[in-house]
């Protein structure tokens, strides 16, 4: 099926990522970075830098290739259909992040250069920071779980102030959160680290950030989360339709049976959904727009979906799917682990209702 | 990401709720009565309402100029039906919507000089032919036999589930003119004034105080030029006009949900924050995200449509989100309302007016008309994925 919302130029890149990724990863591949020492391969991110997907969408006075949003939404596409694991996703939504929120140029350029970089942003505000004196903040909460923290050279903390009045933006590395830093496995492939910020003093790049503009720019960071998931959907669909076609039972492809057509009718529904509120959400997240609803669904709608497909995939490959020797299992444990990378459900869905339906943001209804 | 609405498309929205603000309260009013009590049958100020915007140039704004439309694309039309059921006023149902287009793609120029122009001035409402009690989702099985016999064919049987026959200026028939055994091979359409002598209409009213109808045809007498499309190839036209009508399907859950919301603010959920308002904003926000993804599969069909393809699949996966997105919303509203919940409709106490009650008693067909839900998931299945049948 092919996505109507794509421009030529749009589709030629999606098509040239795709087959960059194509070229080399499979399931074995995937499964010998998750069993390396680093997890992803130094050679392969020298590659993705050079391409100039870390700084697609960047600016070019930072040494970015001026590219949009939805440009950027198409490399993270591409990742997540190929279920690979790297510092790319994290390095690209500190990028975003920072370059909406401006006046943090020389991280950025660091980053266009082929930098690595980690951001902290507790999905459900855990953690805040309190005014400390001489413009320092004292960070208080609980442990948070950050993707690729110690490969990354720059780190960026956009945290709430105490009080919900405004947001700082600290420029850190992991060198000097090396104390408070512990590997812990992860779900998925990616690698994570549980980050204990409490009591920490930081002397922030940004302050006095207005809540929107900081709600703005994780919004457009985590479109580019959404976009991966909404990838990891077609890899997923795409597969389990082949196998349907493929295996044959009682003396014909399950594929011929009404139950598994209904599965997969239901799986074409879930990434329709994903897939439209997404491109909608990168088509309409210009820079100054300033609008975080249908993002917001985006993010929400590419989780649930992605879960809902793999769980159904699952299902479908029966015992065949189960093992690590078939490349759905990673998909099966990203879509979980990149759902609850947004936080918990119960809030999320409460701020869309704010957005939504109380503030009747973005809406022409 | 390609652009969807421009300024163009923006305002052609603000003309038109312009026009709308400026139409006869009364008129407007009584159309909303009548259309929430029952939607799929426009009746007195229905018509009105519906002759009203097509004298004023606004039914068939996508049609070709040619047969008096505003030669605008699909995306406007999508944008009157959004807006038109966001006010909980009809937008010429599948008359409008359905048969004409299908009219334009297969009907003779003979058909189209007739029906058009009075289709897009509001004056005629077809009623749809197809189920009979022994063909529902086997539709290619129907019975109703049309014999030729001279210049015409003498058609005998019975439909079944007819909504709006009995208030339909022209029946859209399907029939039997080759063997039973070639299925839908074998099957050709036919347009008949609703009056033809040998047409009996008997109603059928639903629980949700809807009327269908079953309709009789005895030695019903219908000349040969009225067939649409060639003797038994009706196929082709049907199977049109139900891709059409799957994608007639547009902004009511969002007024379903708004119901909810407009309770929920009067109950002081809608922005609290205790144990009970902060449940009601998480099923509500989720509601709010399938709302949203309900308009993208309804403004898909609209870009498919202004590209010059027919949606198919993508009419079903619509079809689906849409019935069941409804169906959800009154019922899980409800569950957010509890015991007050039990008023119907009707009586002043009921809350949200009682539409999220009389929508869940009205919900079964929104699951199986114009095709069930299952039927849909098939169709996404083969068509959209290739799977065997």
């Amino acid at each position: 099926m092919i996505d109507i919302d794509l421009t030529d130029d749009e589709a030629l890149l999606a098509k040239t990522v795709r087959s960059w990724f194509a070229d080399f990863v499979d399931n074995s591949y995937l499964n010998a970075q998750r069993d390396s020492a680093d997890g992803y391969e130094a050679a392969r991110w020298e590659q993705m830098c050079a391409l100039g997907w870390t700084g697609i969408n960047l600016p070019g006075r930072v040494g970015g290739a001026d590219g949009t949003l939805a440009e950027a939404g198409l490399v993270a596409r591409e990742y997540g259909r190929a279920a690979f694991a790297s510092p790319l996703l994290a390095t690209m939504r500190t990028a975003t992040a920072l370059d909406t929120l401006g006046g943090c140029d020389p991280v950025l350029s660091r980053i266009a250069a082929g930098g690595r970089a980690a951001l902290v942003a507790p999905a459900d505000r855990t953690v805040h920071a309190a005014p400390a004196g001489d413009g320092t903040y004292r960070l208080a909460g609980p442990p948070t779980v950050v993707e690729w923290l110690t490969q990354a050279a720059d780190v960026a903390l956009l945290l709430p102030v105490a009080g919900g009045e405004t947001w700082i933006c600290a420029l850190t590395s992991p060198g000097e959160l090396a104390d408070r830093t512990v590997a812990v496995p992860s779900v998925d492939n990616e690698r994570v680290f549980r980050l204990d910020l409490d009591g920490l003093r930081v002397t922030p790049a940004l302050d006095g950030i207005a809540p929107r503009a900081a709600a703005y720019a994780l919004a457009r960071a985590n479109l580019l989360r959404a976009s991966a998931m909404v990838g990891g959907c077609e890899a997923v669909l795409e597969m389990s339709t082949r196998y349907a076609m493929e295996r044959v039972q009682f003396g014909q492809p399950i594929g011929a049976f009404q139950a598994v057509r209904h599965h997969l009718g239901r799986m074409v529904i879930a990434l329709d959904a994903a897939r439209l509120t997404c491109n909608e959400a990168l088509t309409r997240a210009d820079r100054d727009v300033d609008e975080t609803a249908i993002a917001a669904v985006a993010l929400f709608a590419a989780g649930r979906s992605y879960v809902e497909i793999v769980l159904t995939a699952a299902q479908i490959h029966g015992g065949v799917g189960t093992t690590t020797e078939h490349v759905l299992h990673h998909h099966y444990l990203r879509a979980k682990a990149m759902q609850l990378r947004a936080g918990k459900r119960a809030n999320r869905l409460r701020e869309i209702h704010q957005a939504l339906v109380v503030r009747r943001e973005g809406s022409l209804w | 990401m390609k652009t969807v609405l421009g300024d163009e498309q923006l305002a052609f929205l603000a003309e038109l709720r312009s026009y709308l603000d400026g139409l006869d309260p009364e008129l407007v009013a009584a159309t909303r009565a009548e259309n929430i009590d029952d939607p799929m049958q426009p009746r007195e100020h229905g018509r009105r309402f519906l002759r009203t915007l097509g004298a004023d140039g606004w039914l068939g704004v996508s049609w070709p100029r040619e047969y008096g439309g505003q030669g605008r694309t699909a995306i406007e039309s999508w944008l009157l039906a959004e807006e038109l059921y966001s006010r909980r006023l009809p937008n010429g149902l599948l008359t409008l919507n359905a048969i004409g287009p299908t009219l334009m793609l297969v009907g003779t120029d003979a058909q189209k000089a007739e029906y058009l122009p009075r289709i897009r001035a509001g004056e005629l409402e077809f009623a749809i032919g197809y189920s009979e009690p022994d063909a529902g989702s086997d539709l290619a099985s129907l019975r109703t036999r049309a014999v030729r016999d001279g210049d015409d064919y003498v058609v005998n049987g019975q439909k079944i589930w007819t909504t709006g026959a009995s208030v339909a200026t022209h029946f859209w028939l399907a029939v039997r003119t080759g063997p039973q055994e070639a299925r839908h091979k074998g099957v050709s359409i036919f347009i008949t004034p609703m009056d033809t002598p040998g047409i009996t209409i008997t109603p059928i009213i639903t629980q949700g105080g809807e009327r269908t109808n079953a309709v009789f045809l005895d030695n019903v007498r219908i000349p040969a030029s009225s067939m649409v499309g060639a003797e038994n190839e009706g196929w082709k036209a049907l199977v049109t006009a139900l891709n059409f009508e799957r994608m007639f399907y547009h902004n009511e859950p969002r007024w379903e949900l708004r119901q909810l919301t407009d309770w929920a603010a009067e109950a002081g959920l809608l922005d609290g924050d205790t144990p009970e308002a902060h449940a009601l904003q998480a099923t509500v926000g989720e509601h709010a995200v399938d709302v949203e993804i309900c308009r993208l599969f309804a403004l898909r069909g609209a870009r498919l449509l202004a590209e010059g393809r027919v949606p198919h699949f993508e009419a079903s996966v619509n079809k689906v989100w849409w019935g069941e997105l409804r169906q959800r919303i009154c019922s899980t509203g409800l569950d957010l309302i509890g015991e007050d919940g039990t008023i119907a409709t009707g009586s002043p106490y009921a809350p949200a007016h009682g539409h999220l009650e009389h929508g869940l008693r009205s919900s079964p067909v929104w699951r199986f008309g114009g095709g069930t839900n299952e039927i849909q998931l098939d169709i996404i299945a083969t068509q959209g994925l290739g799977m065997p049948r």
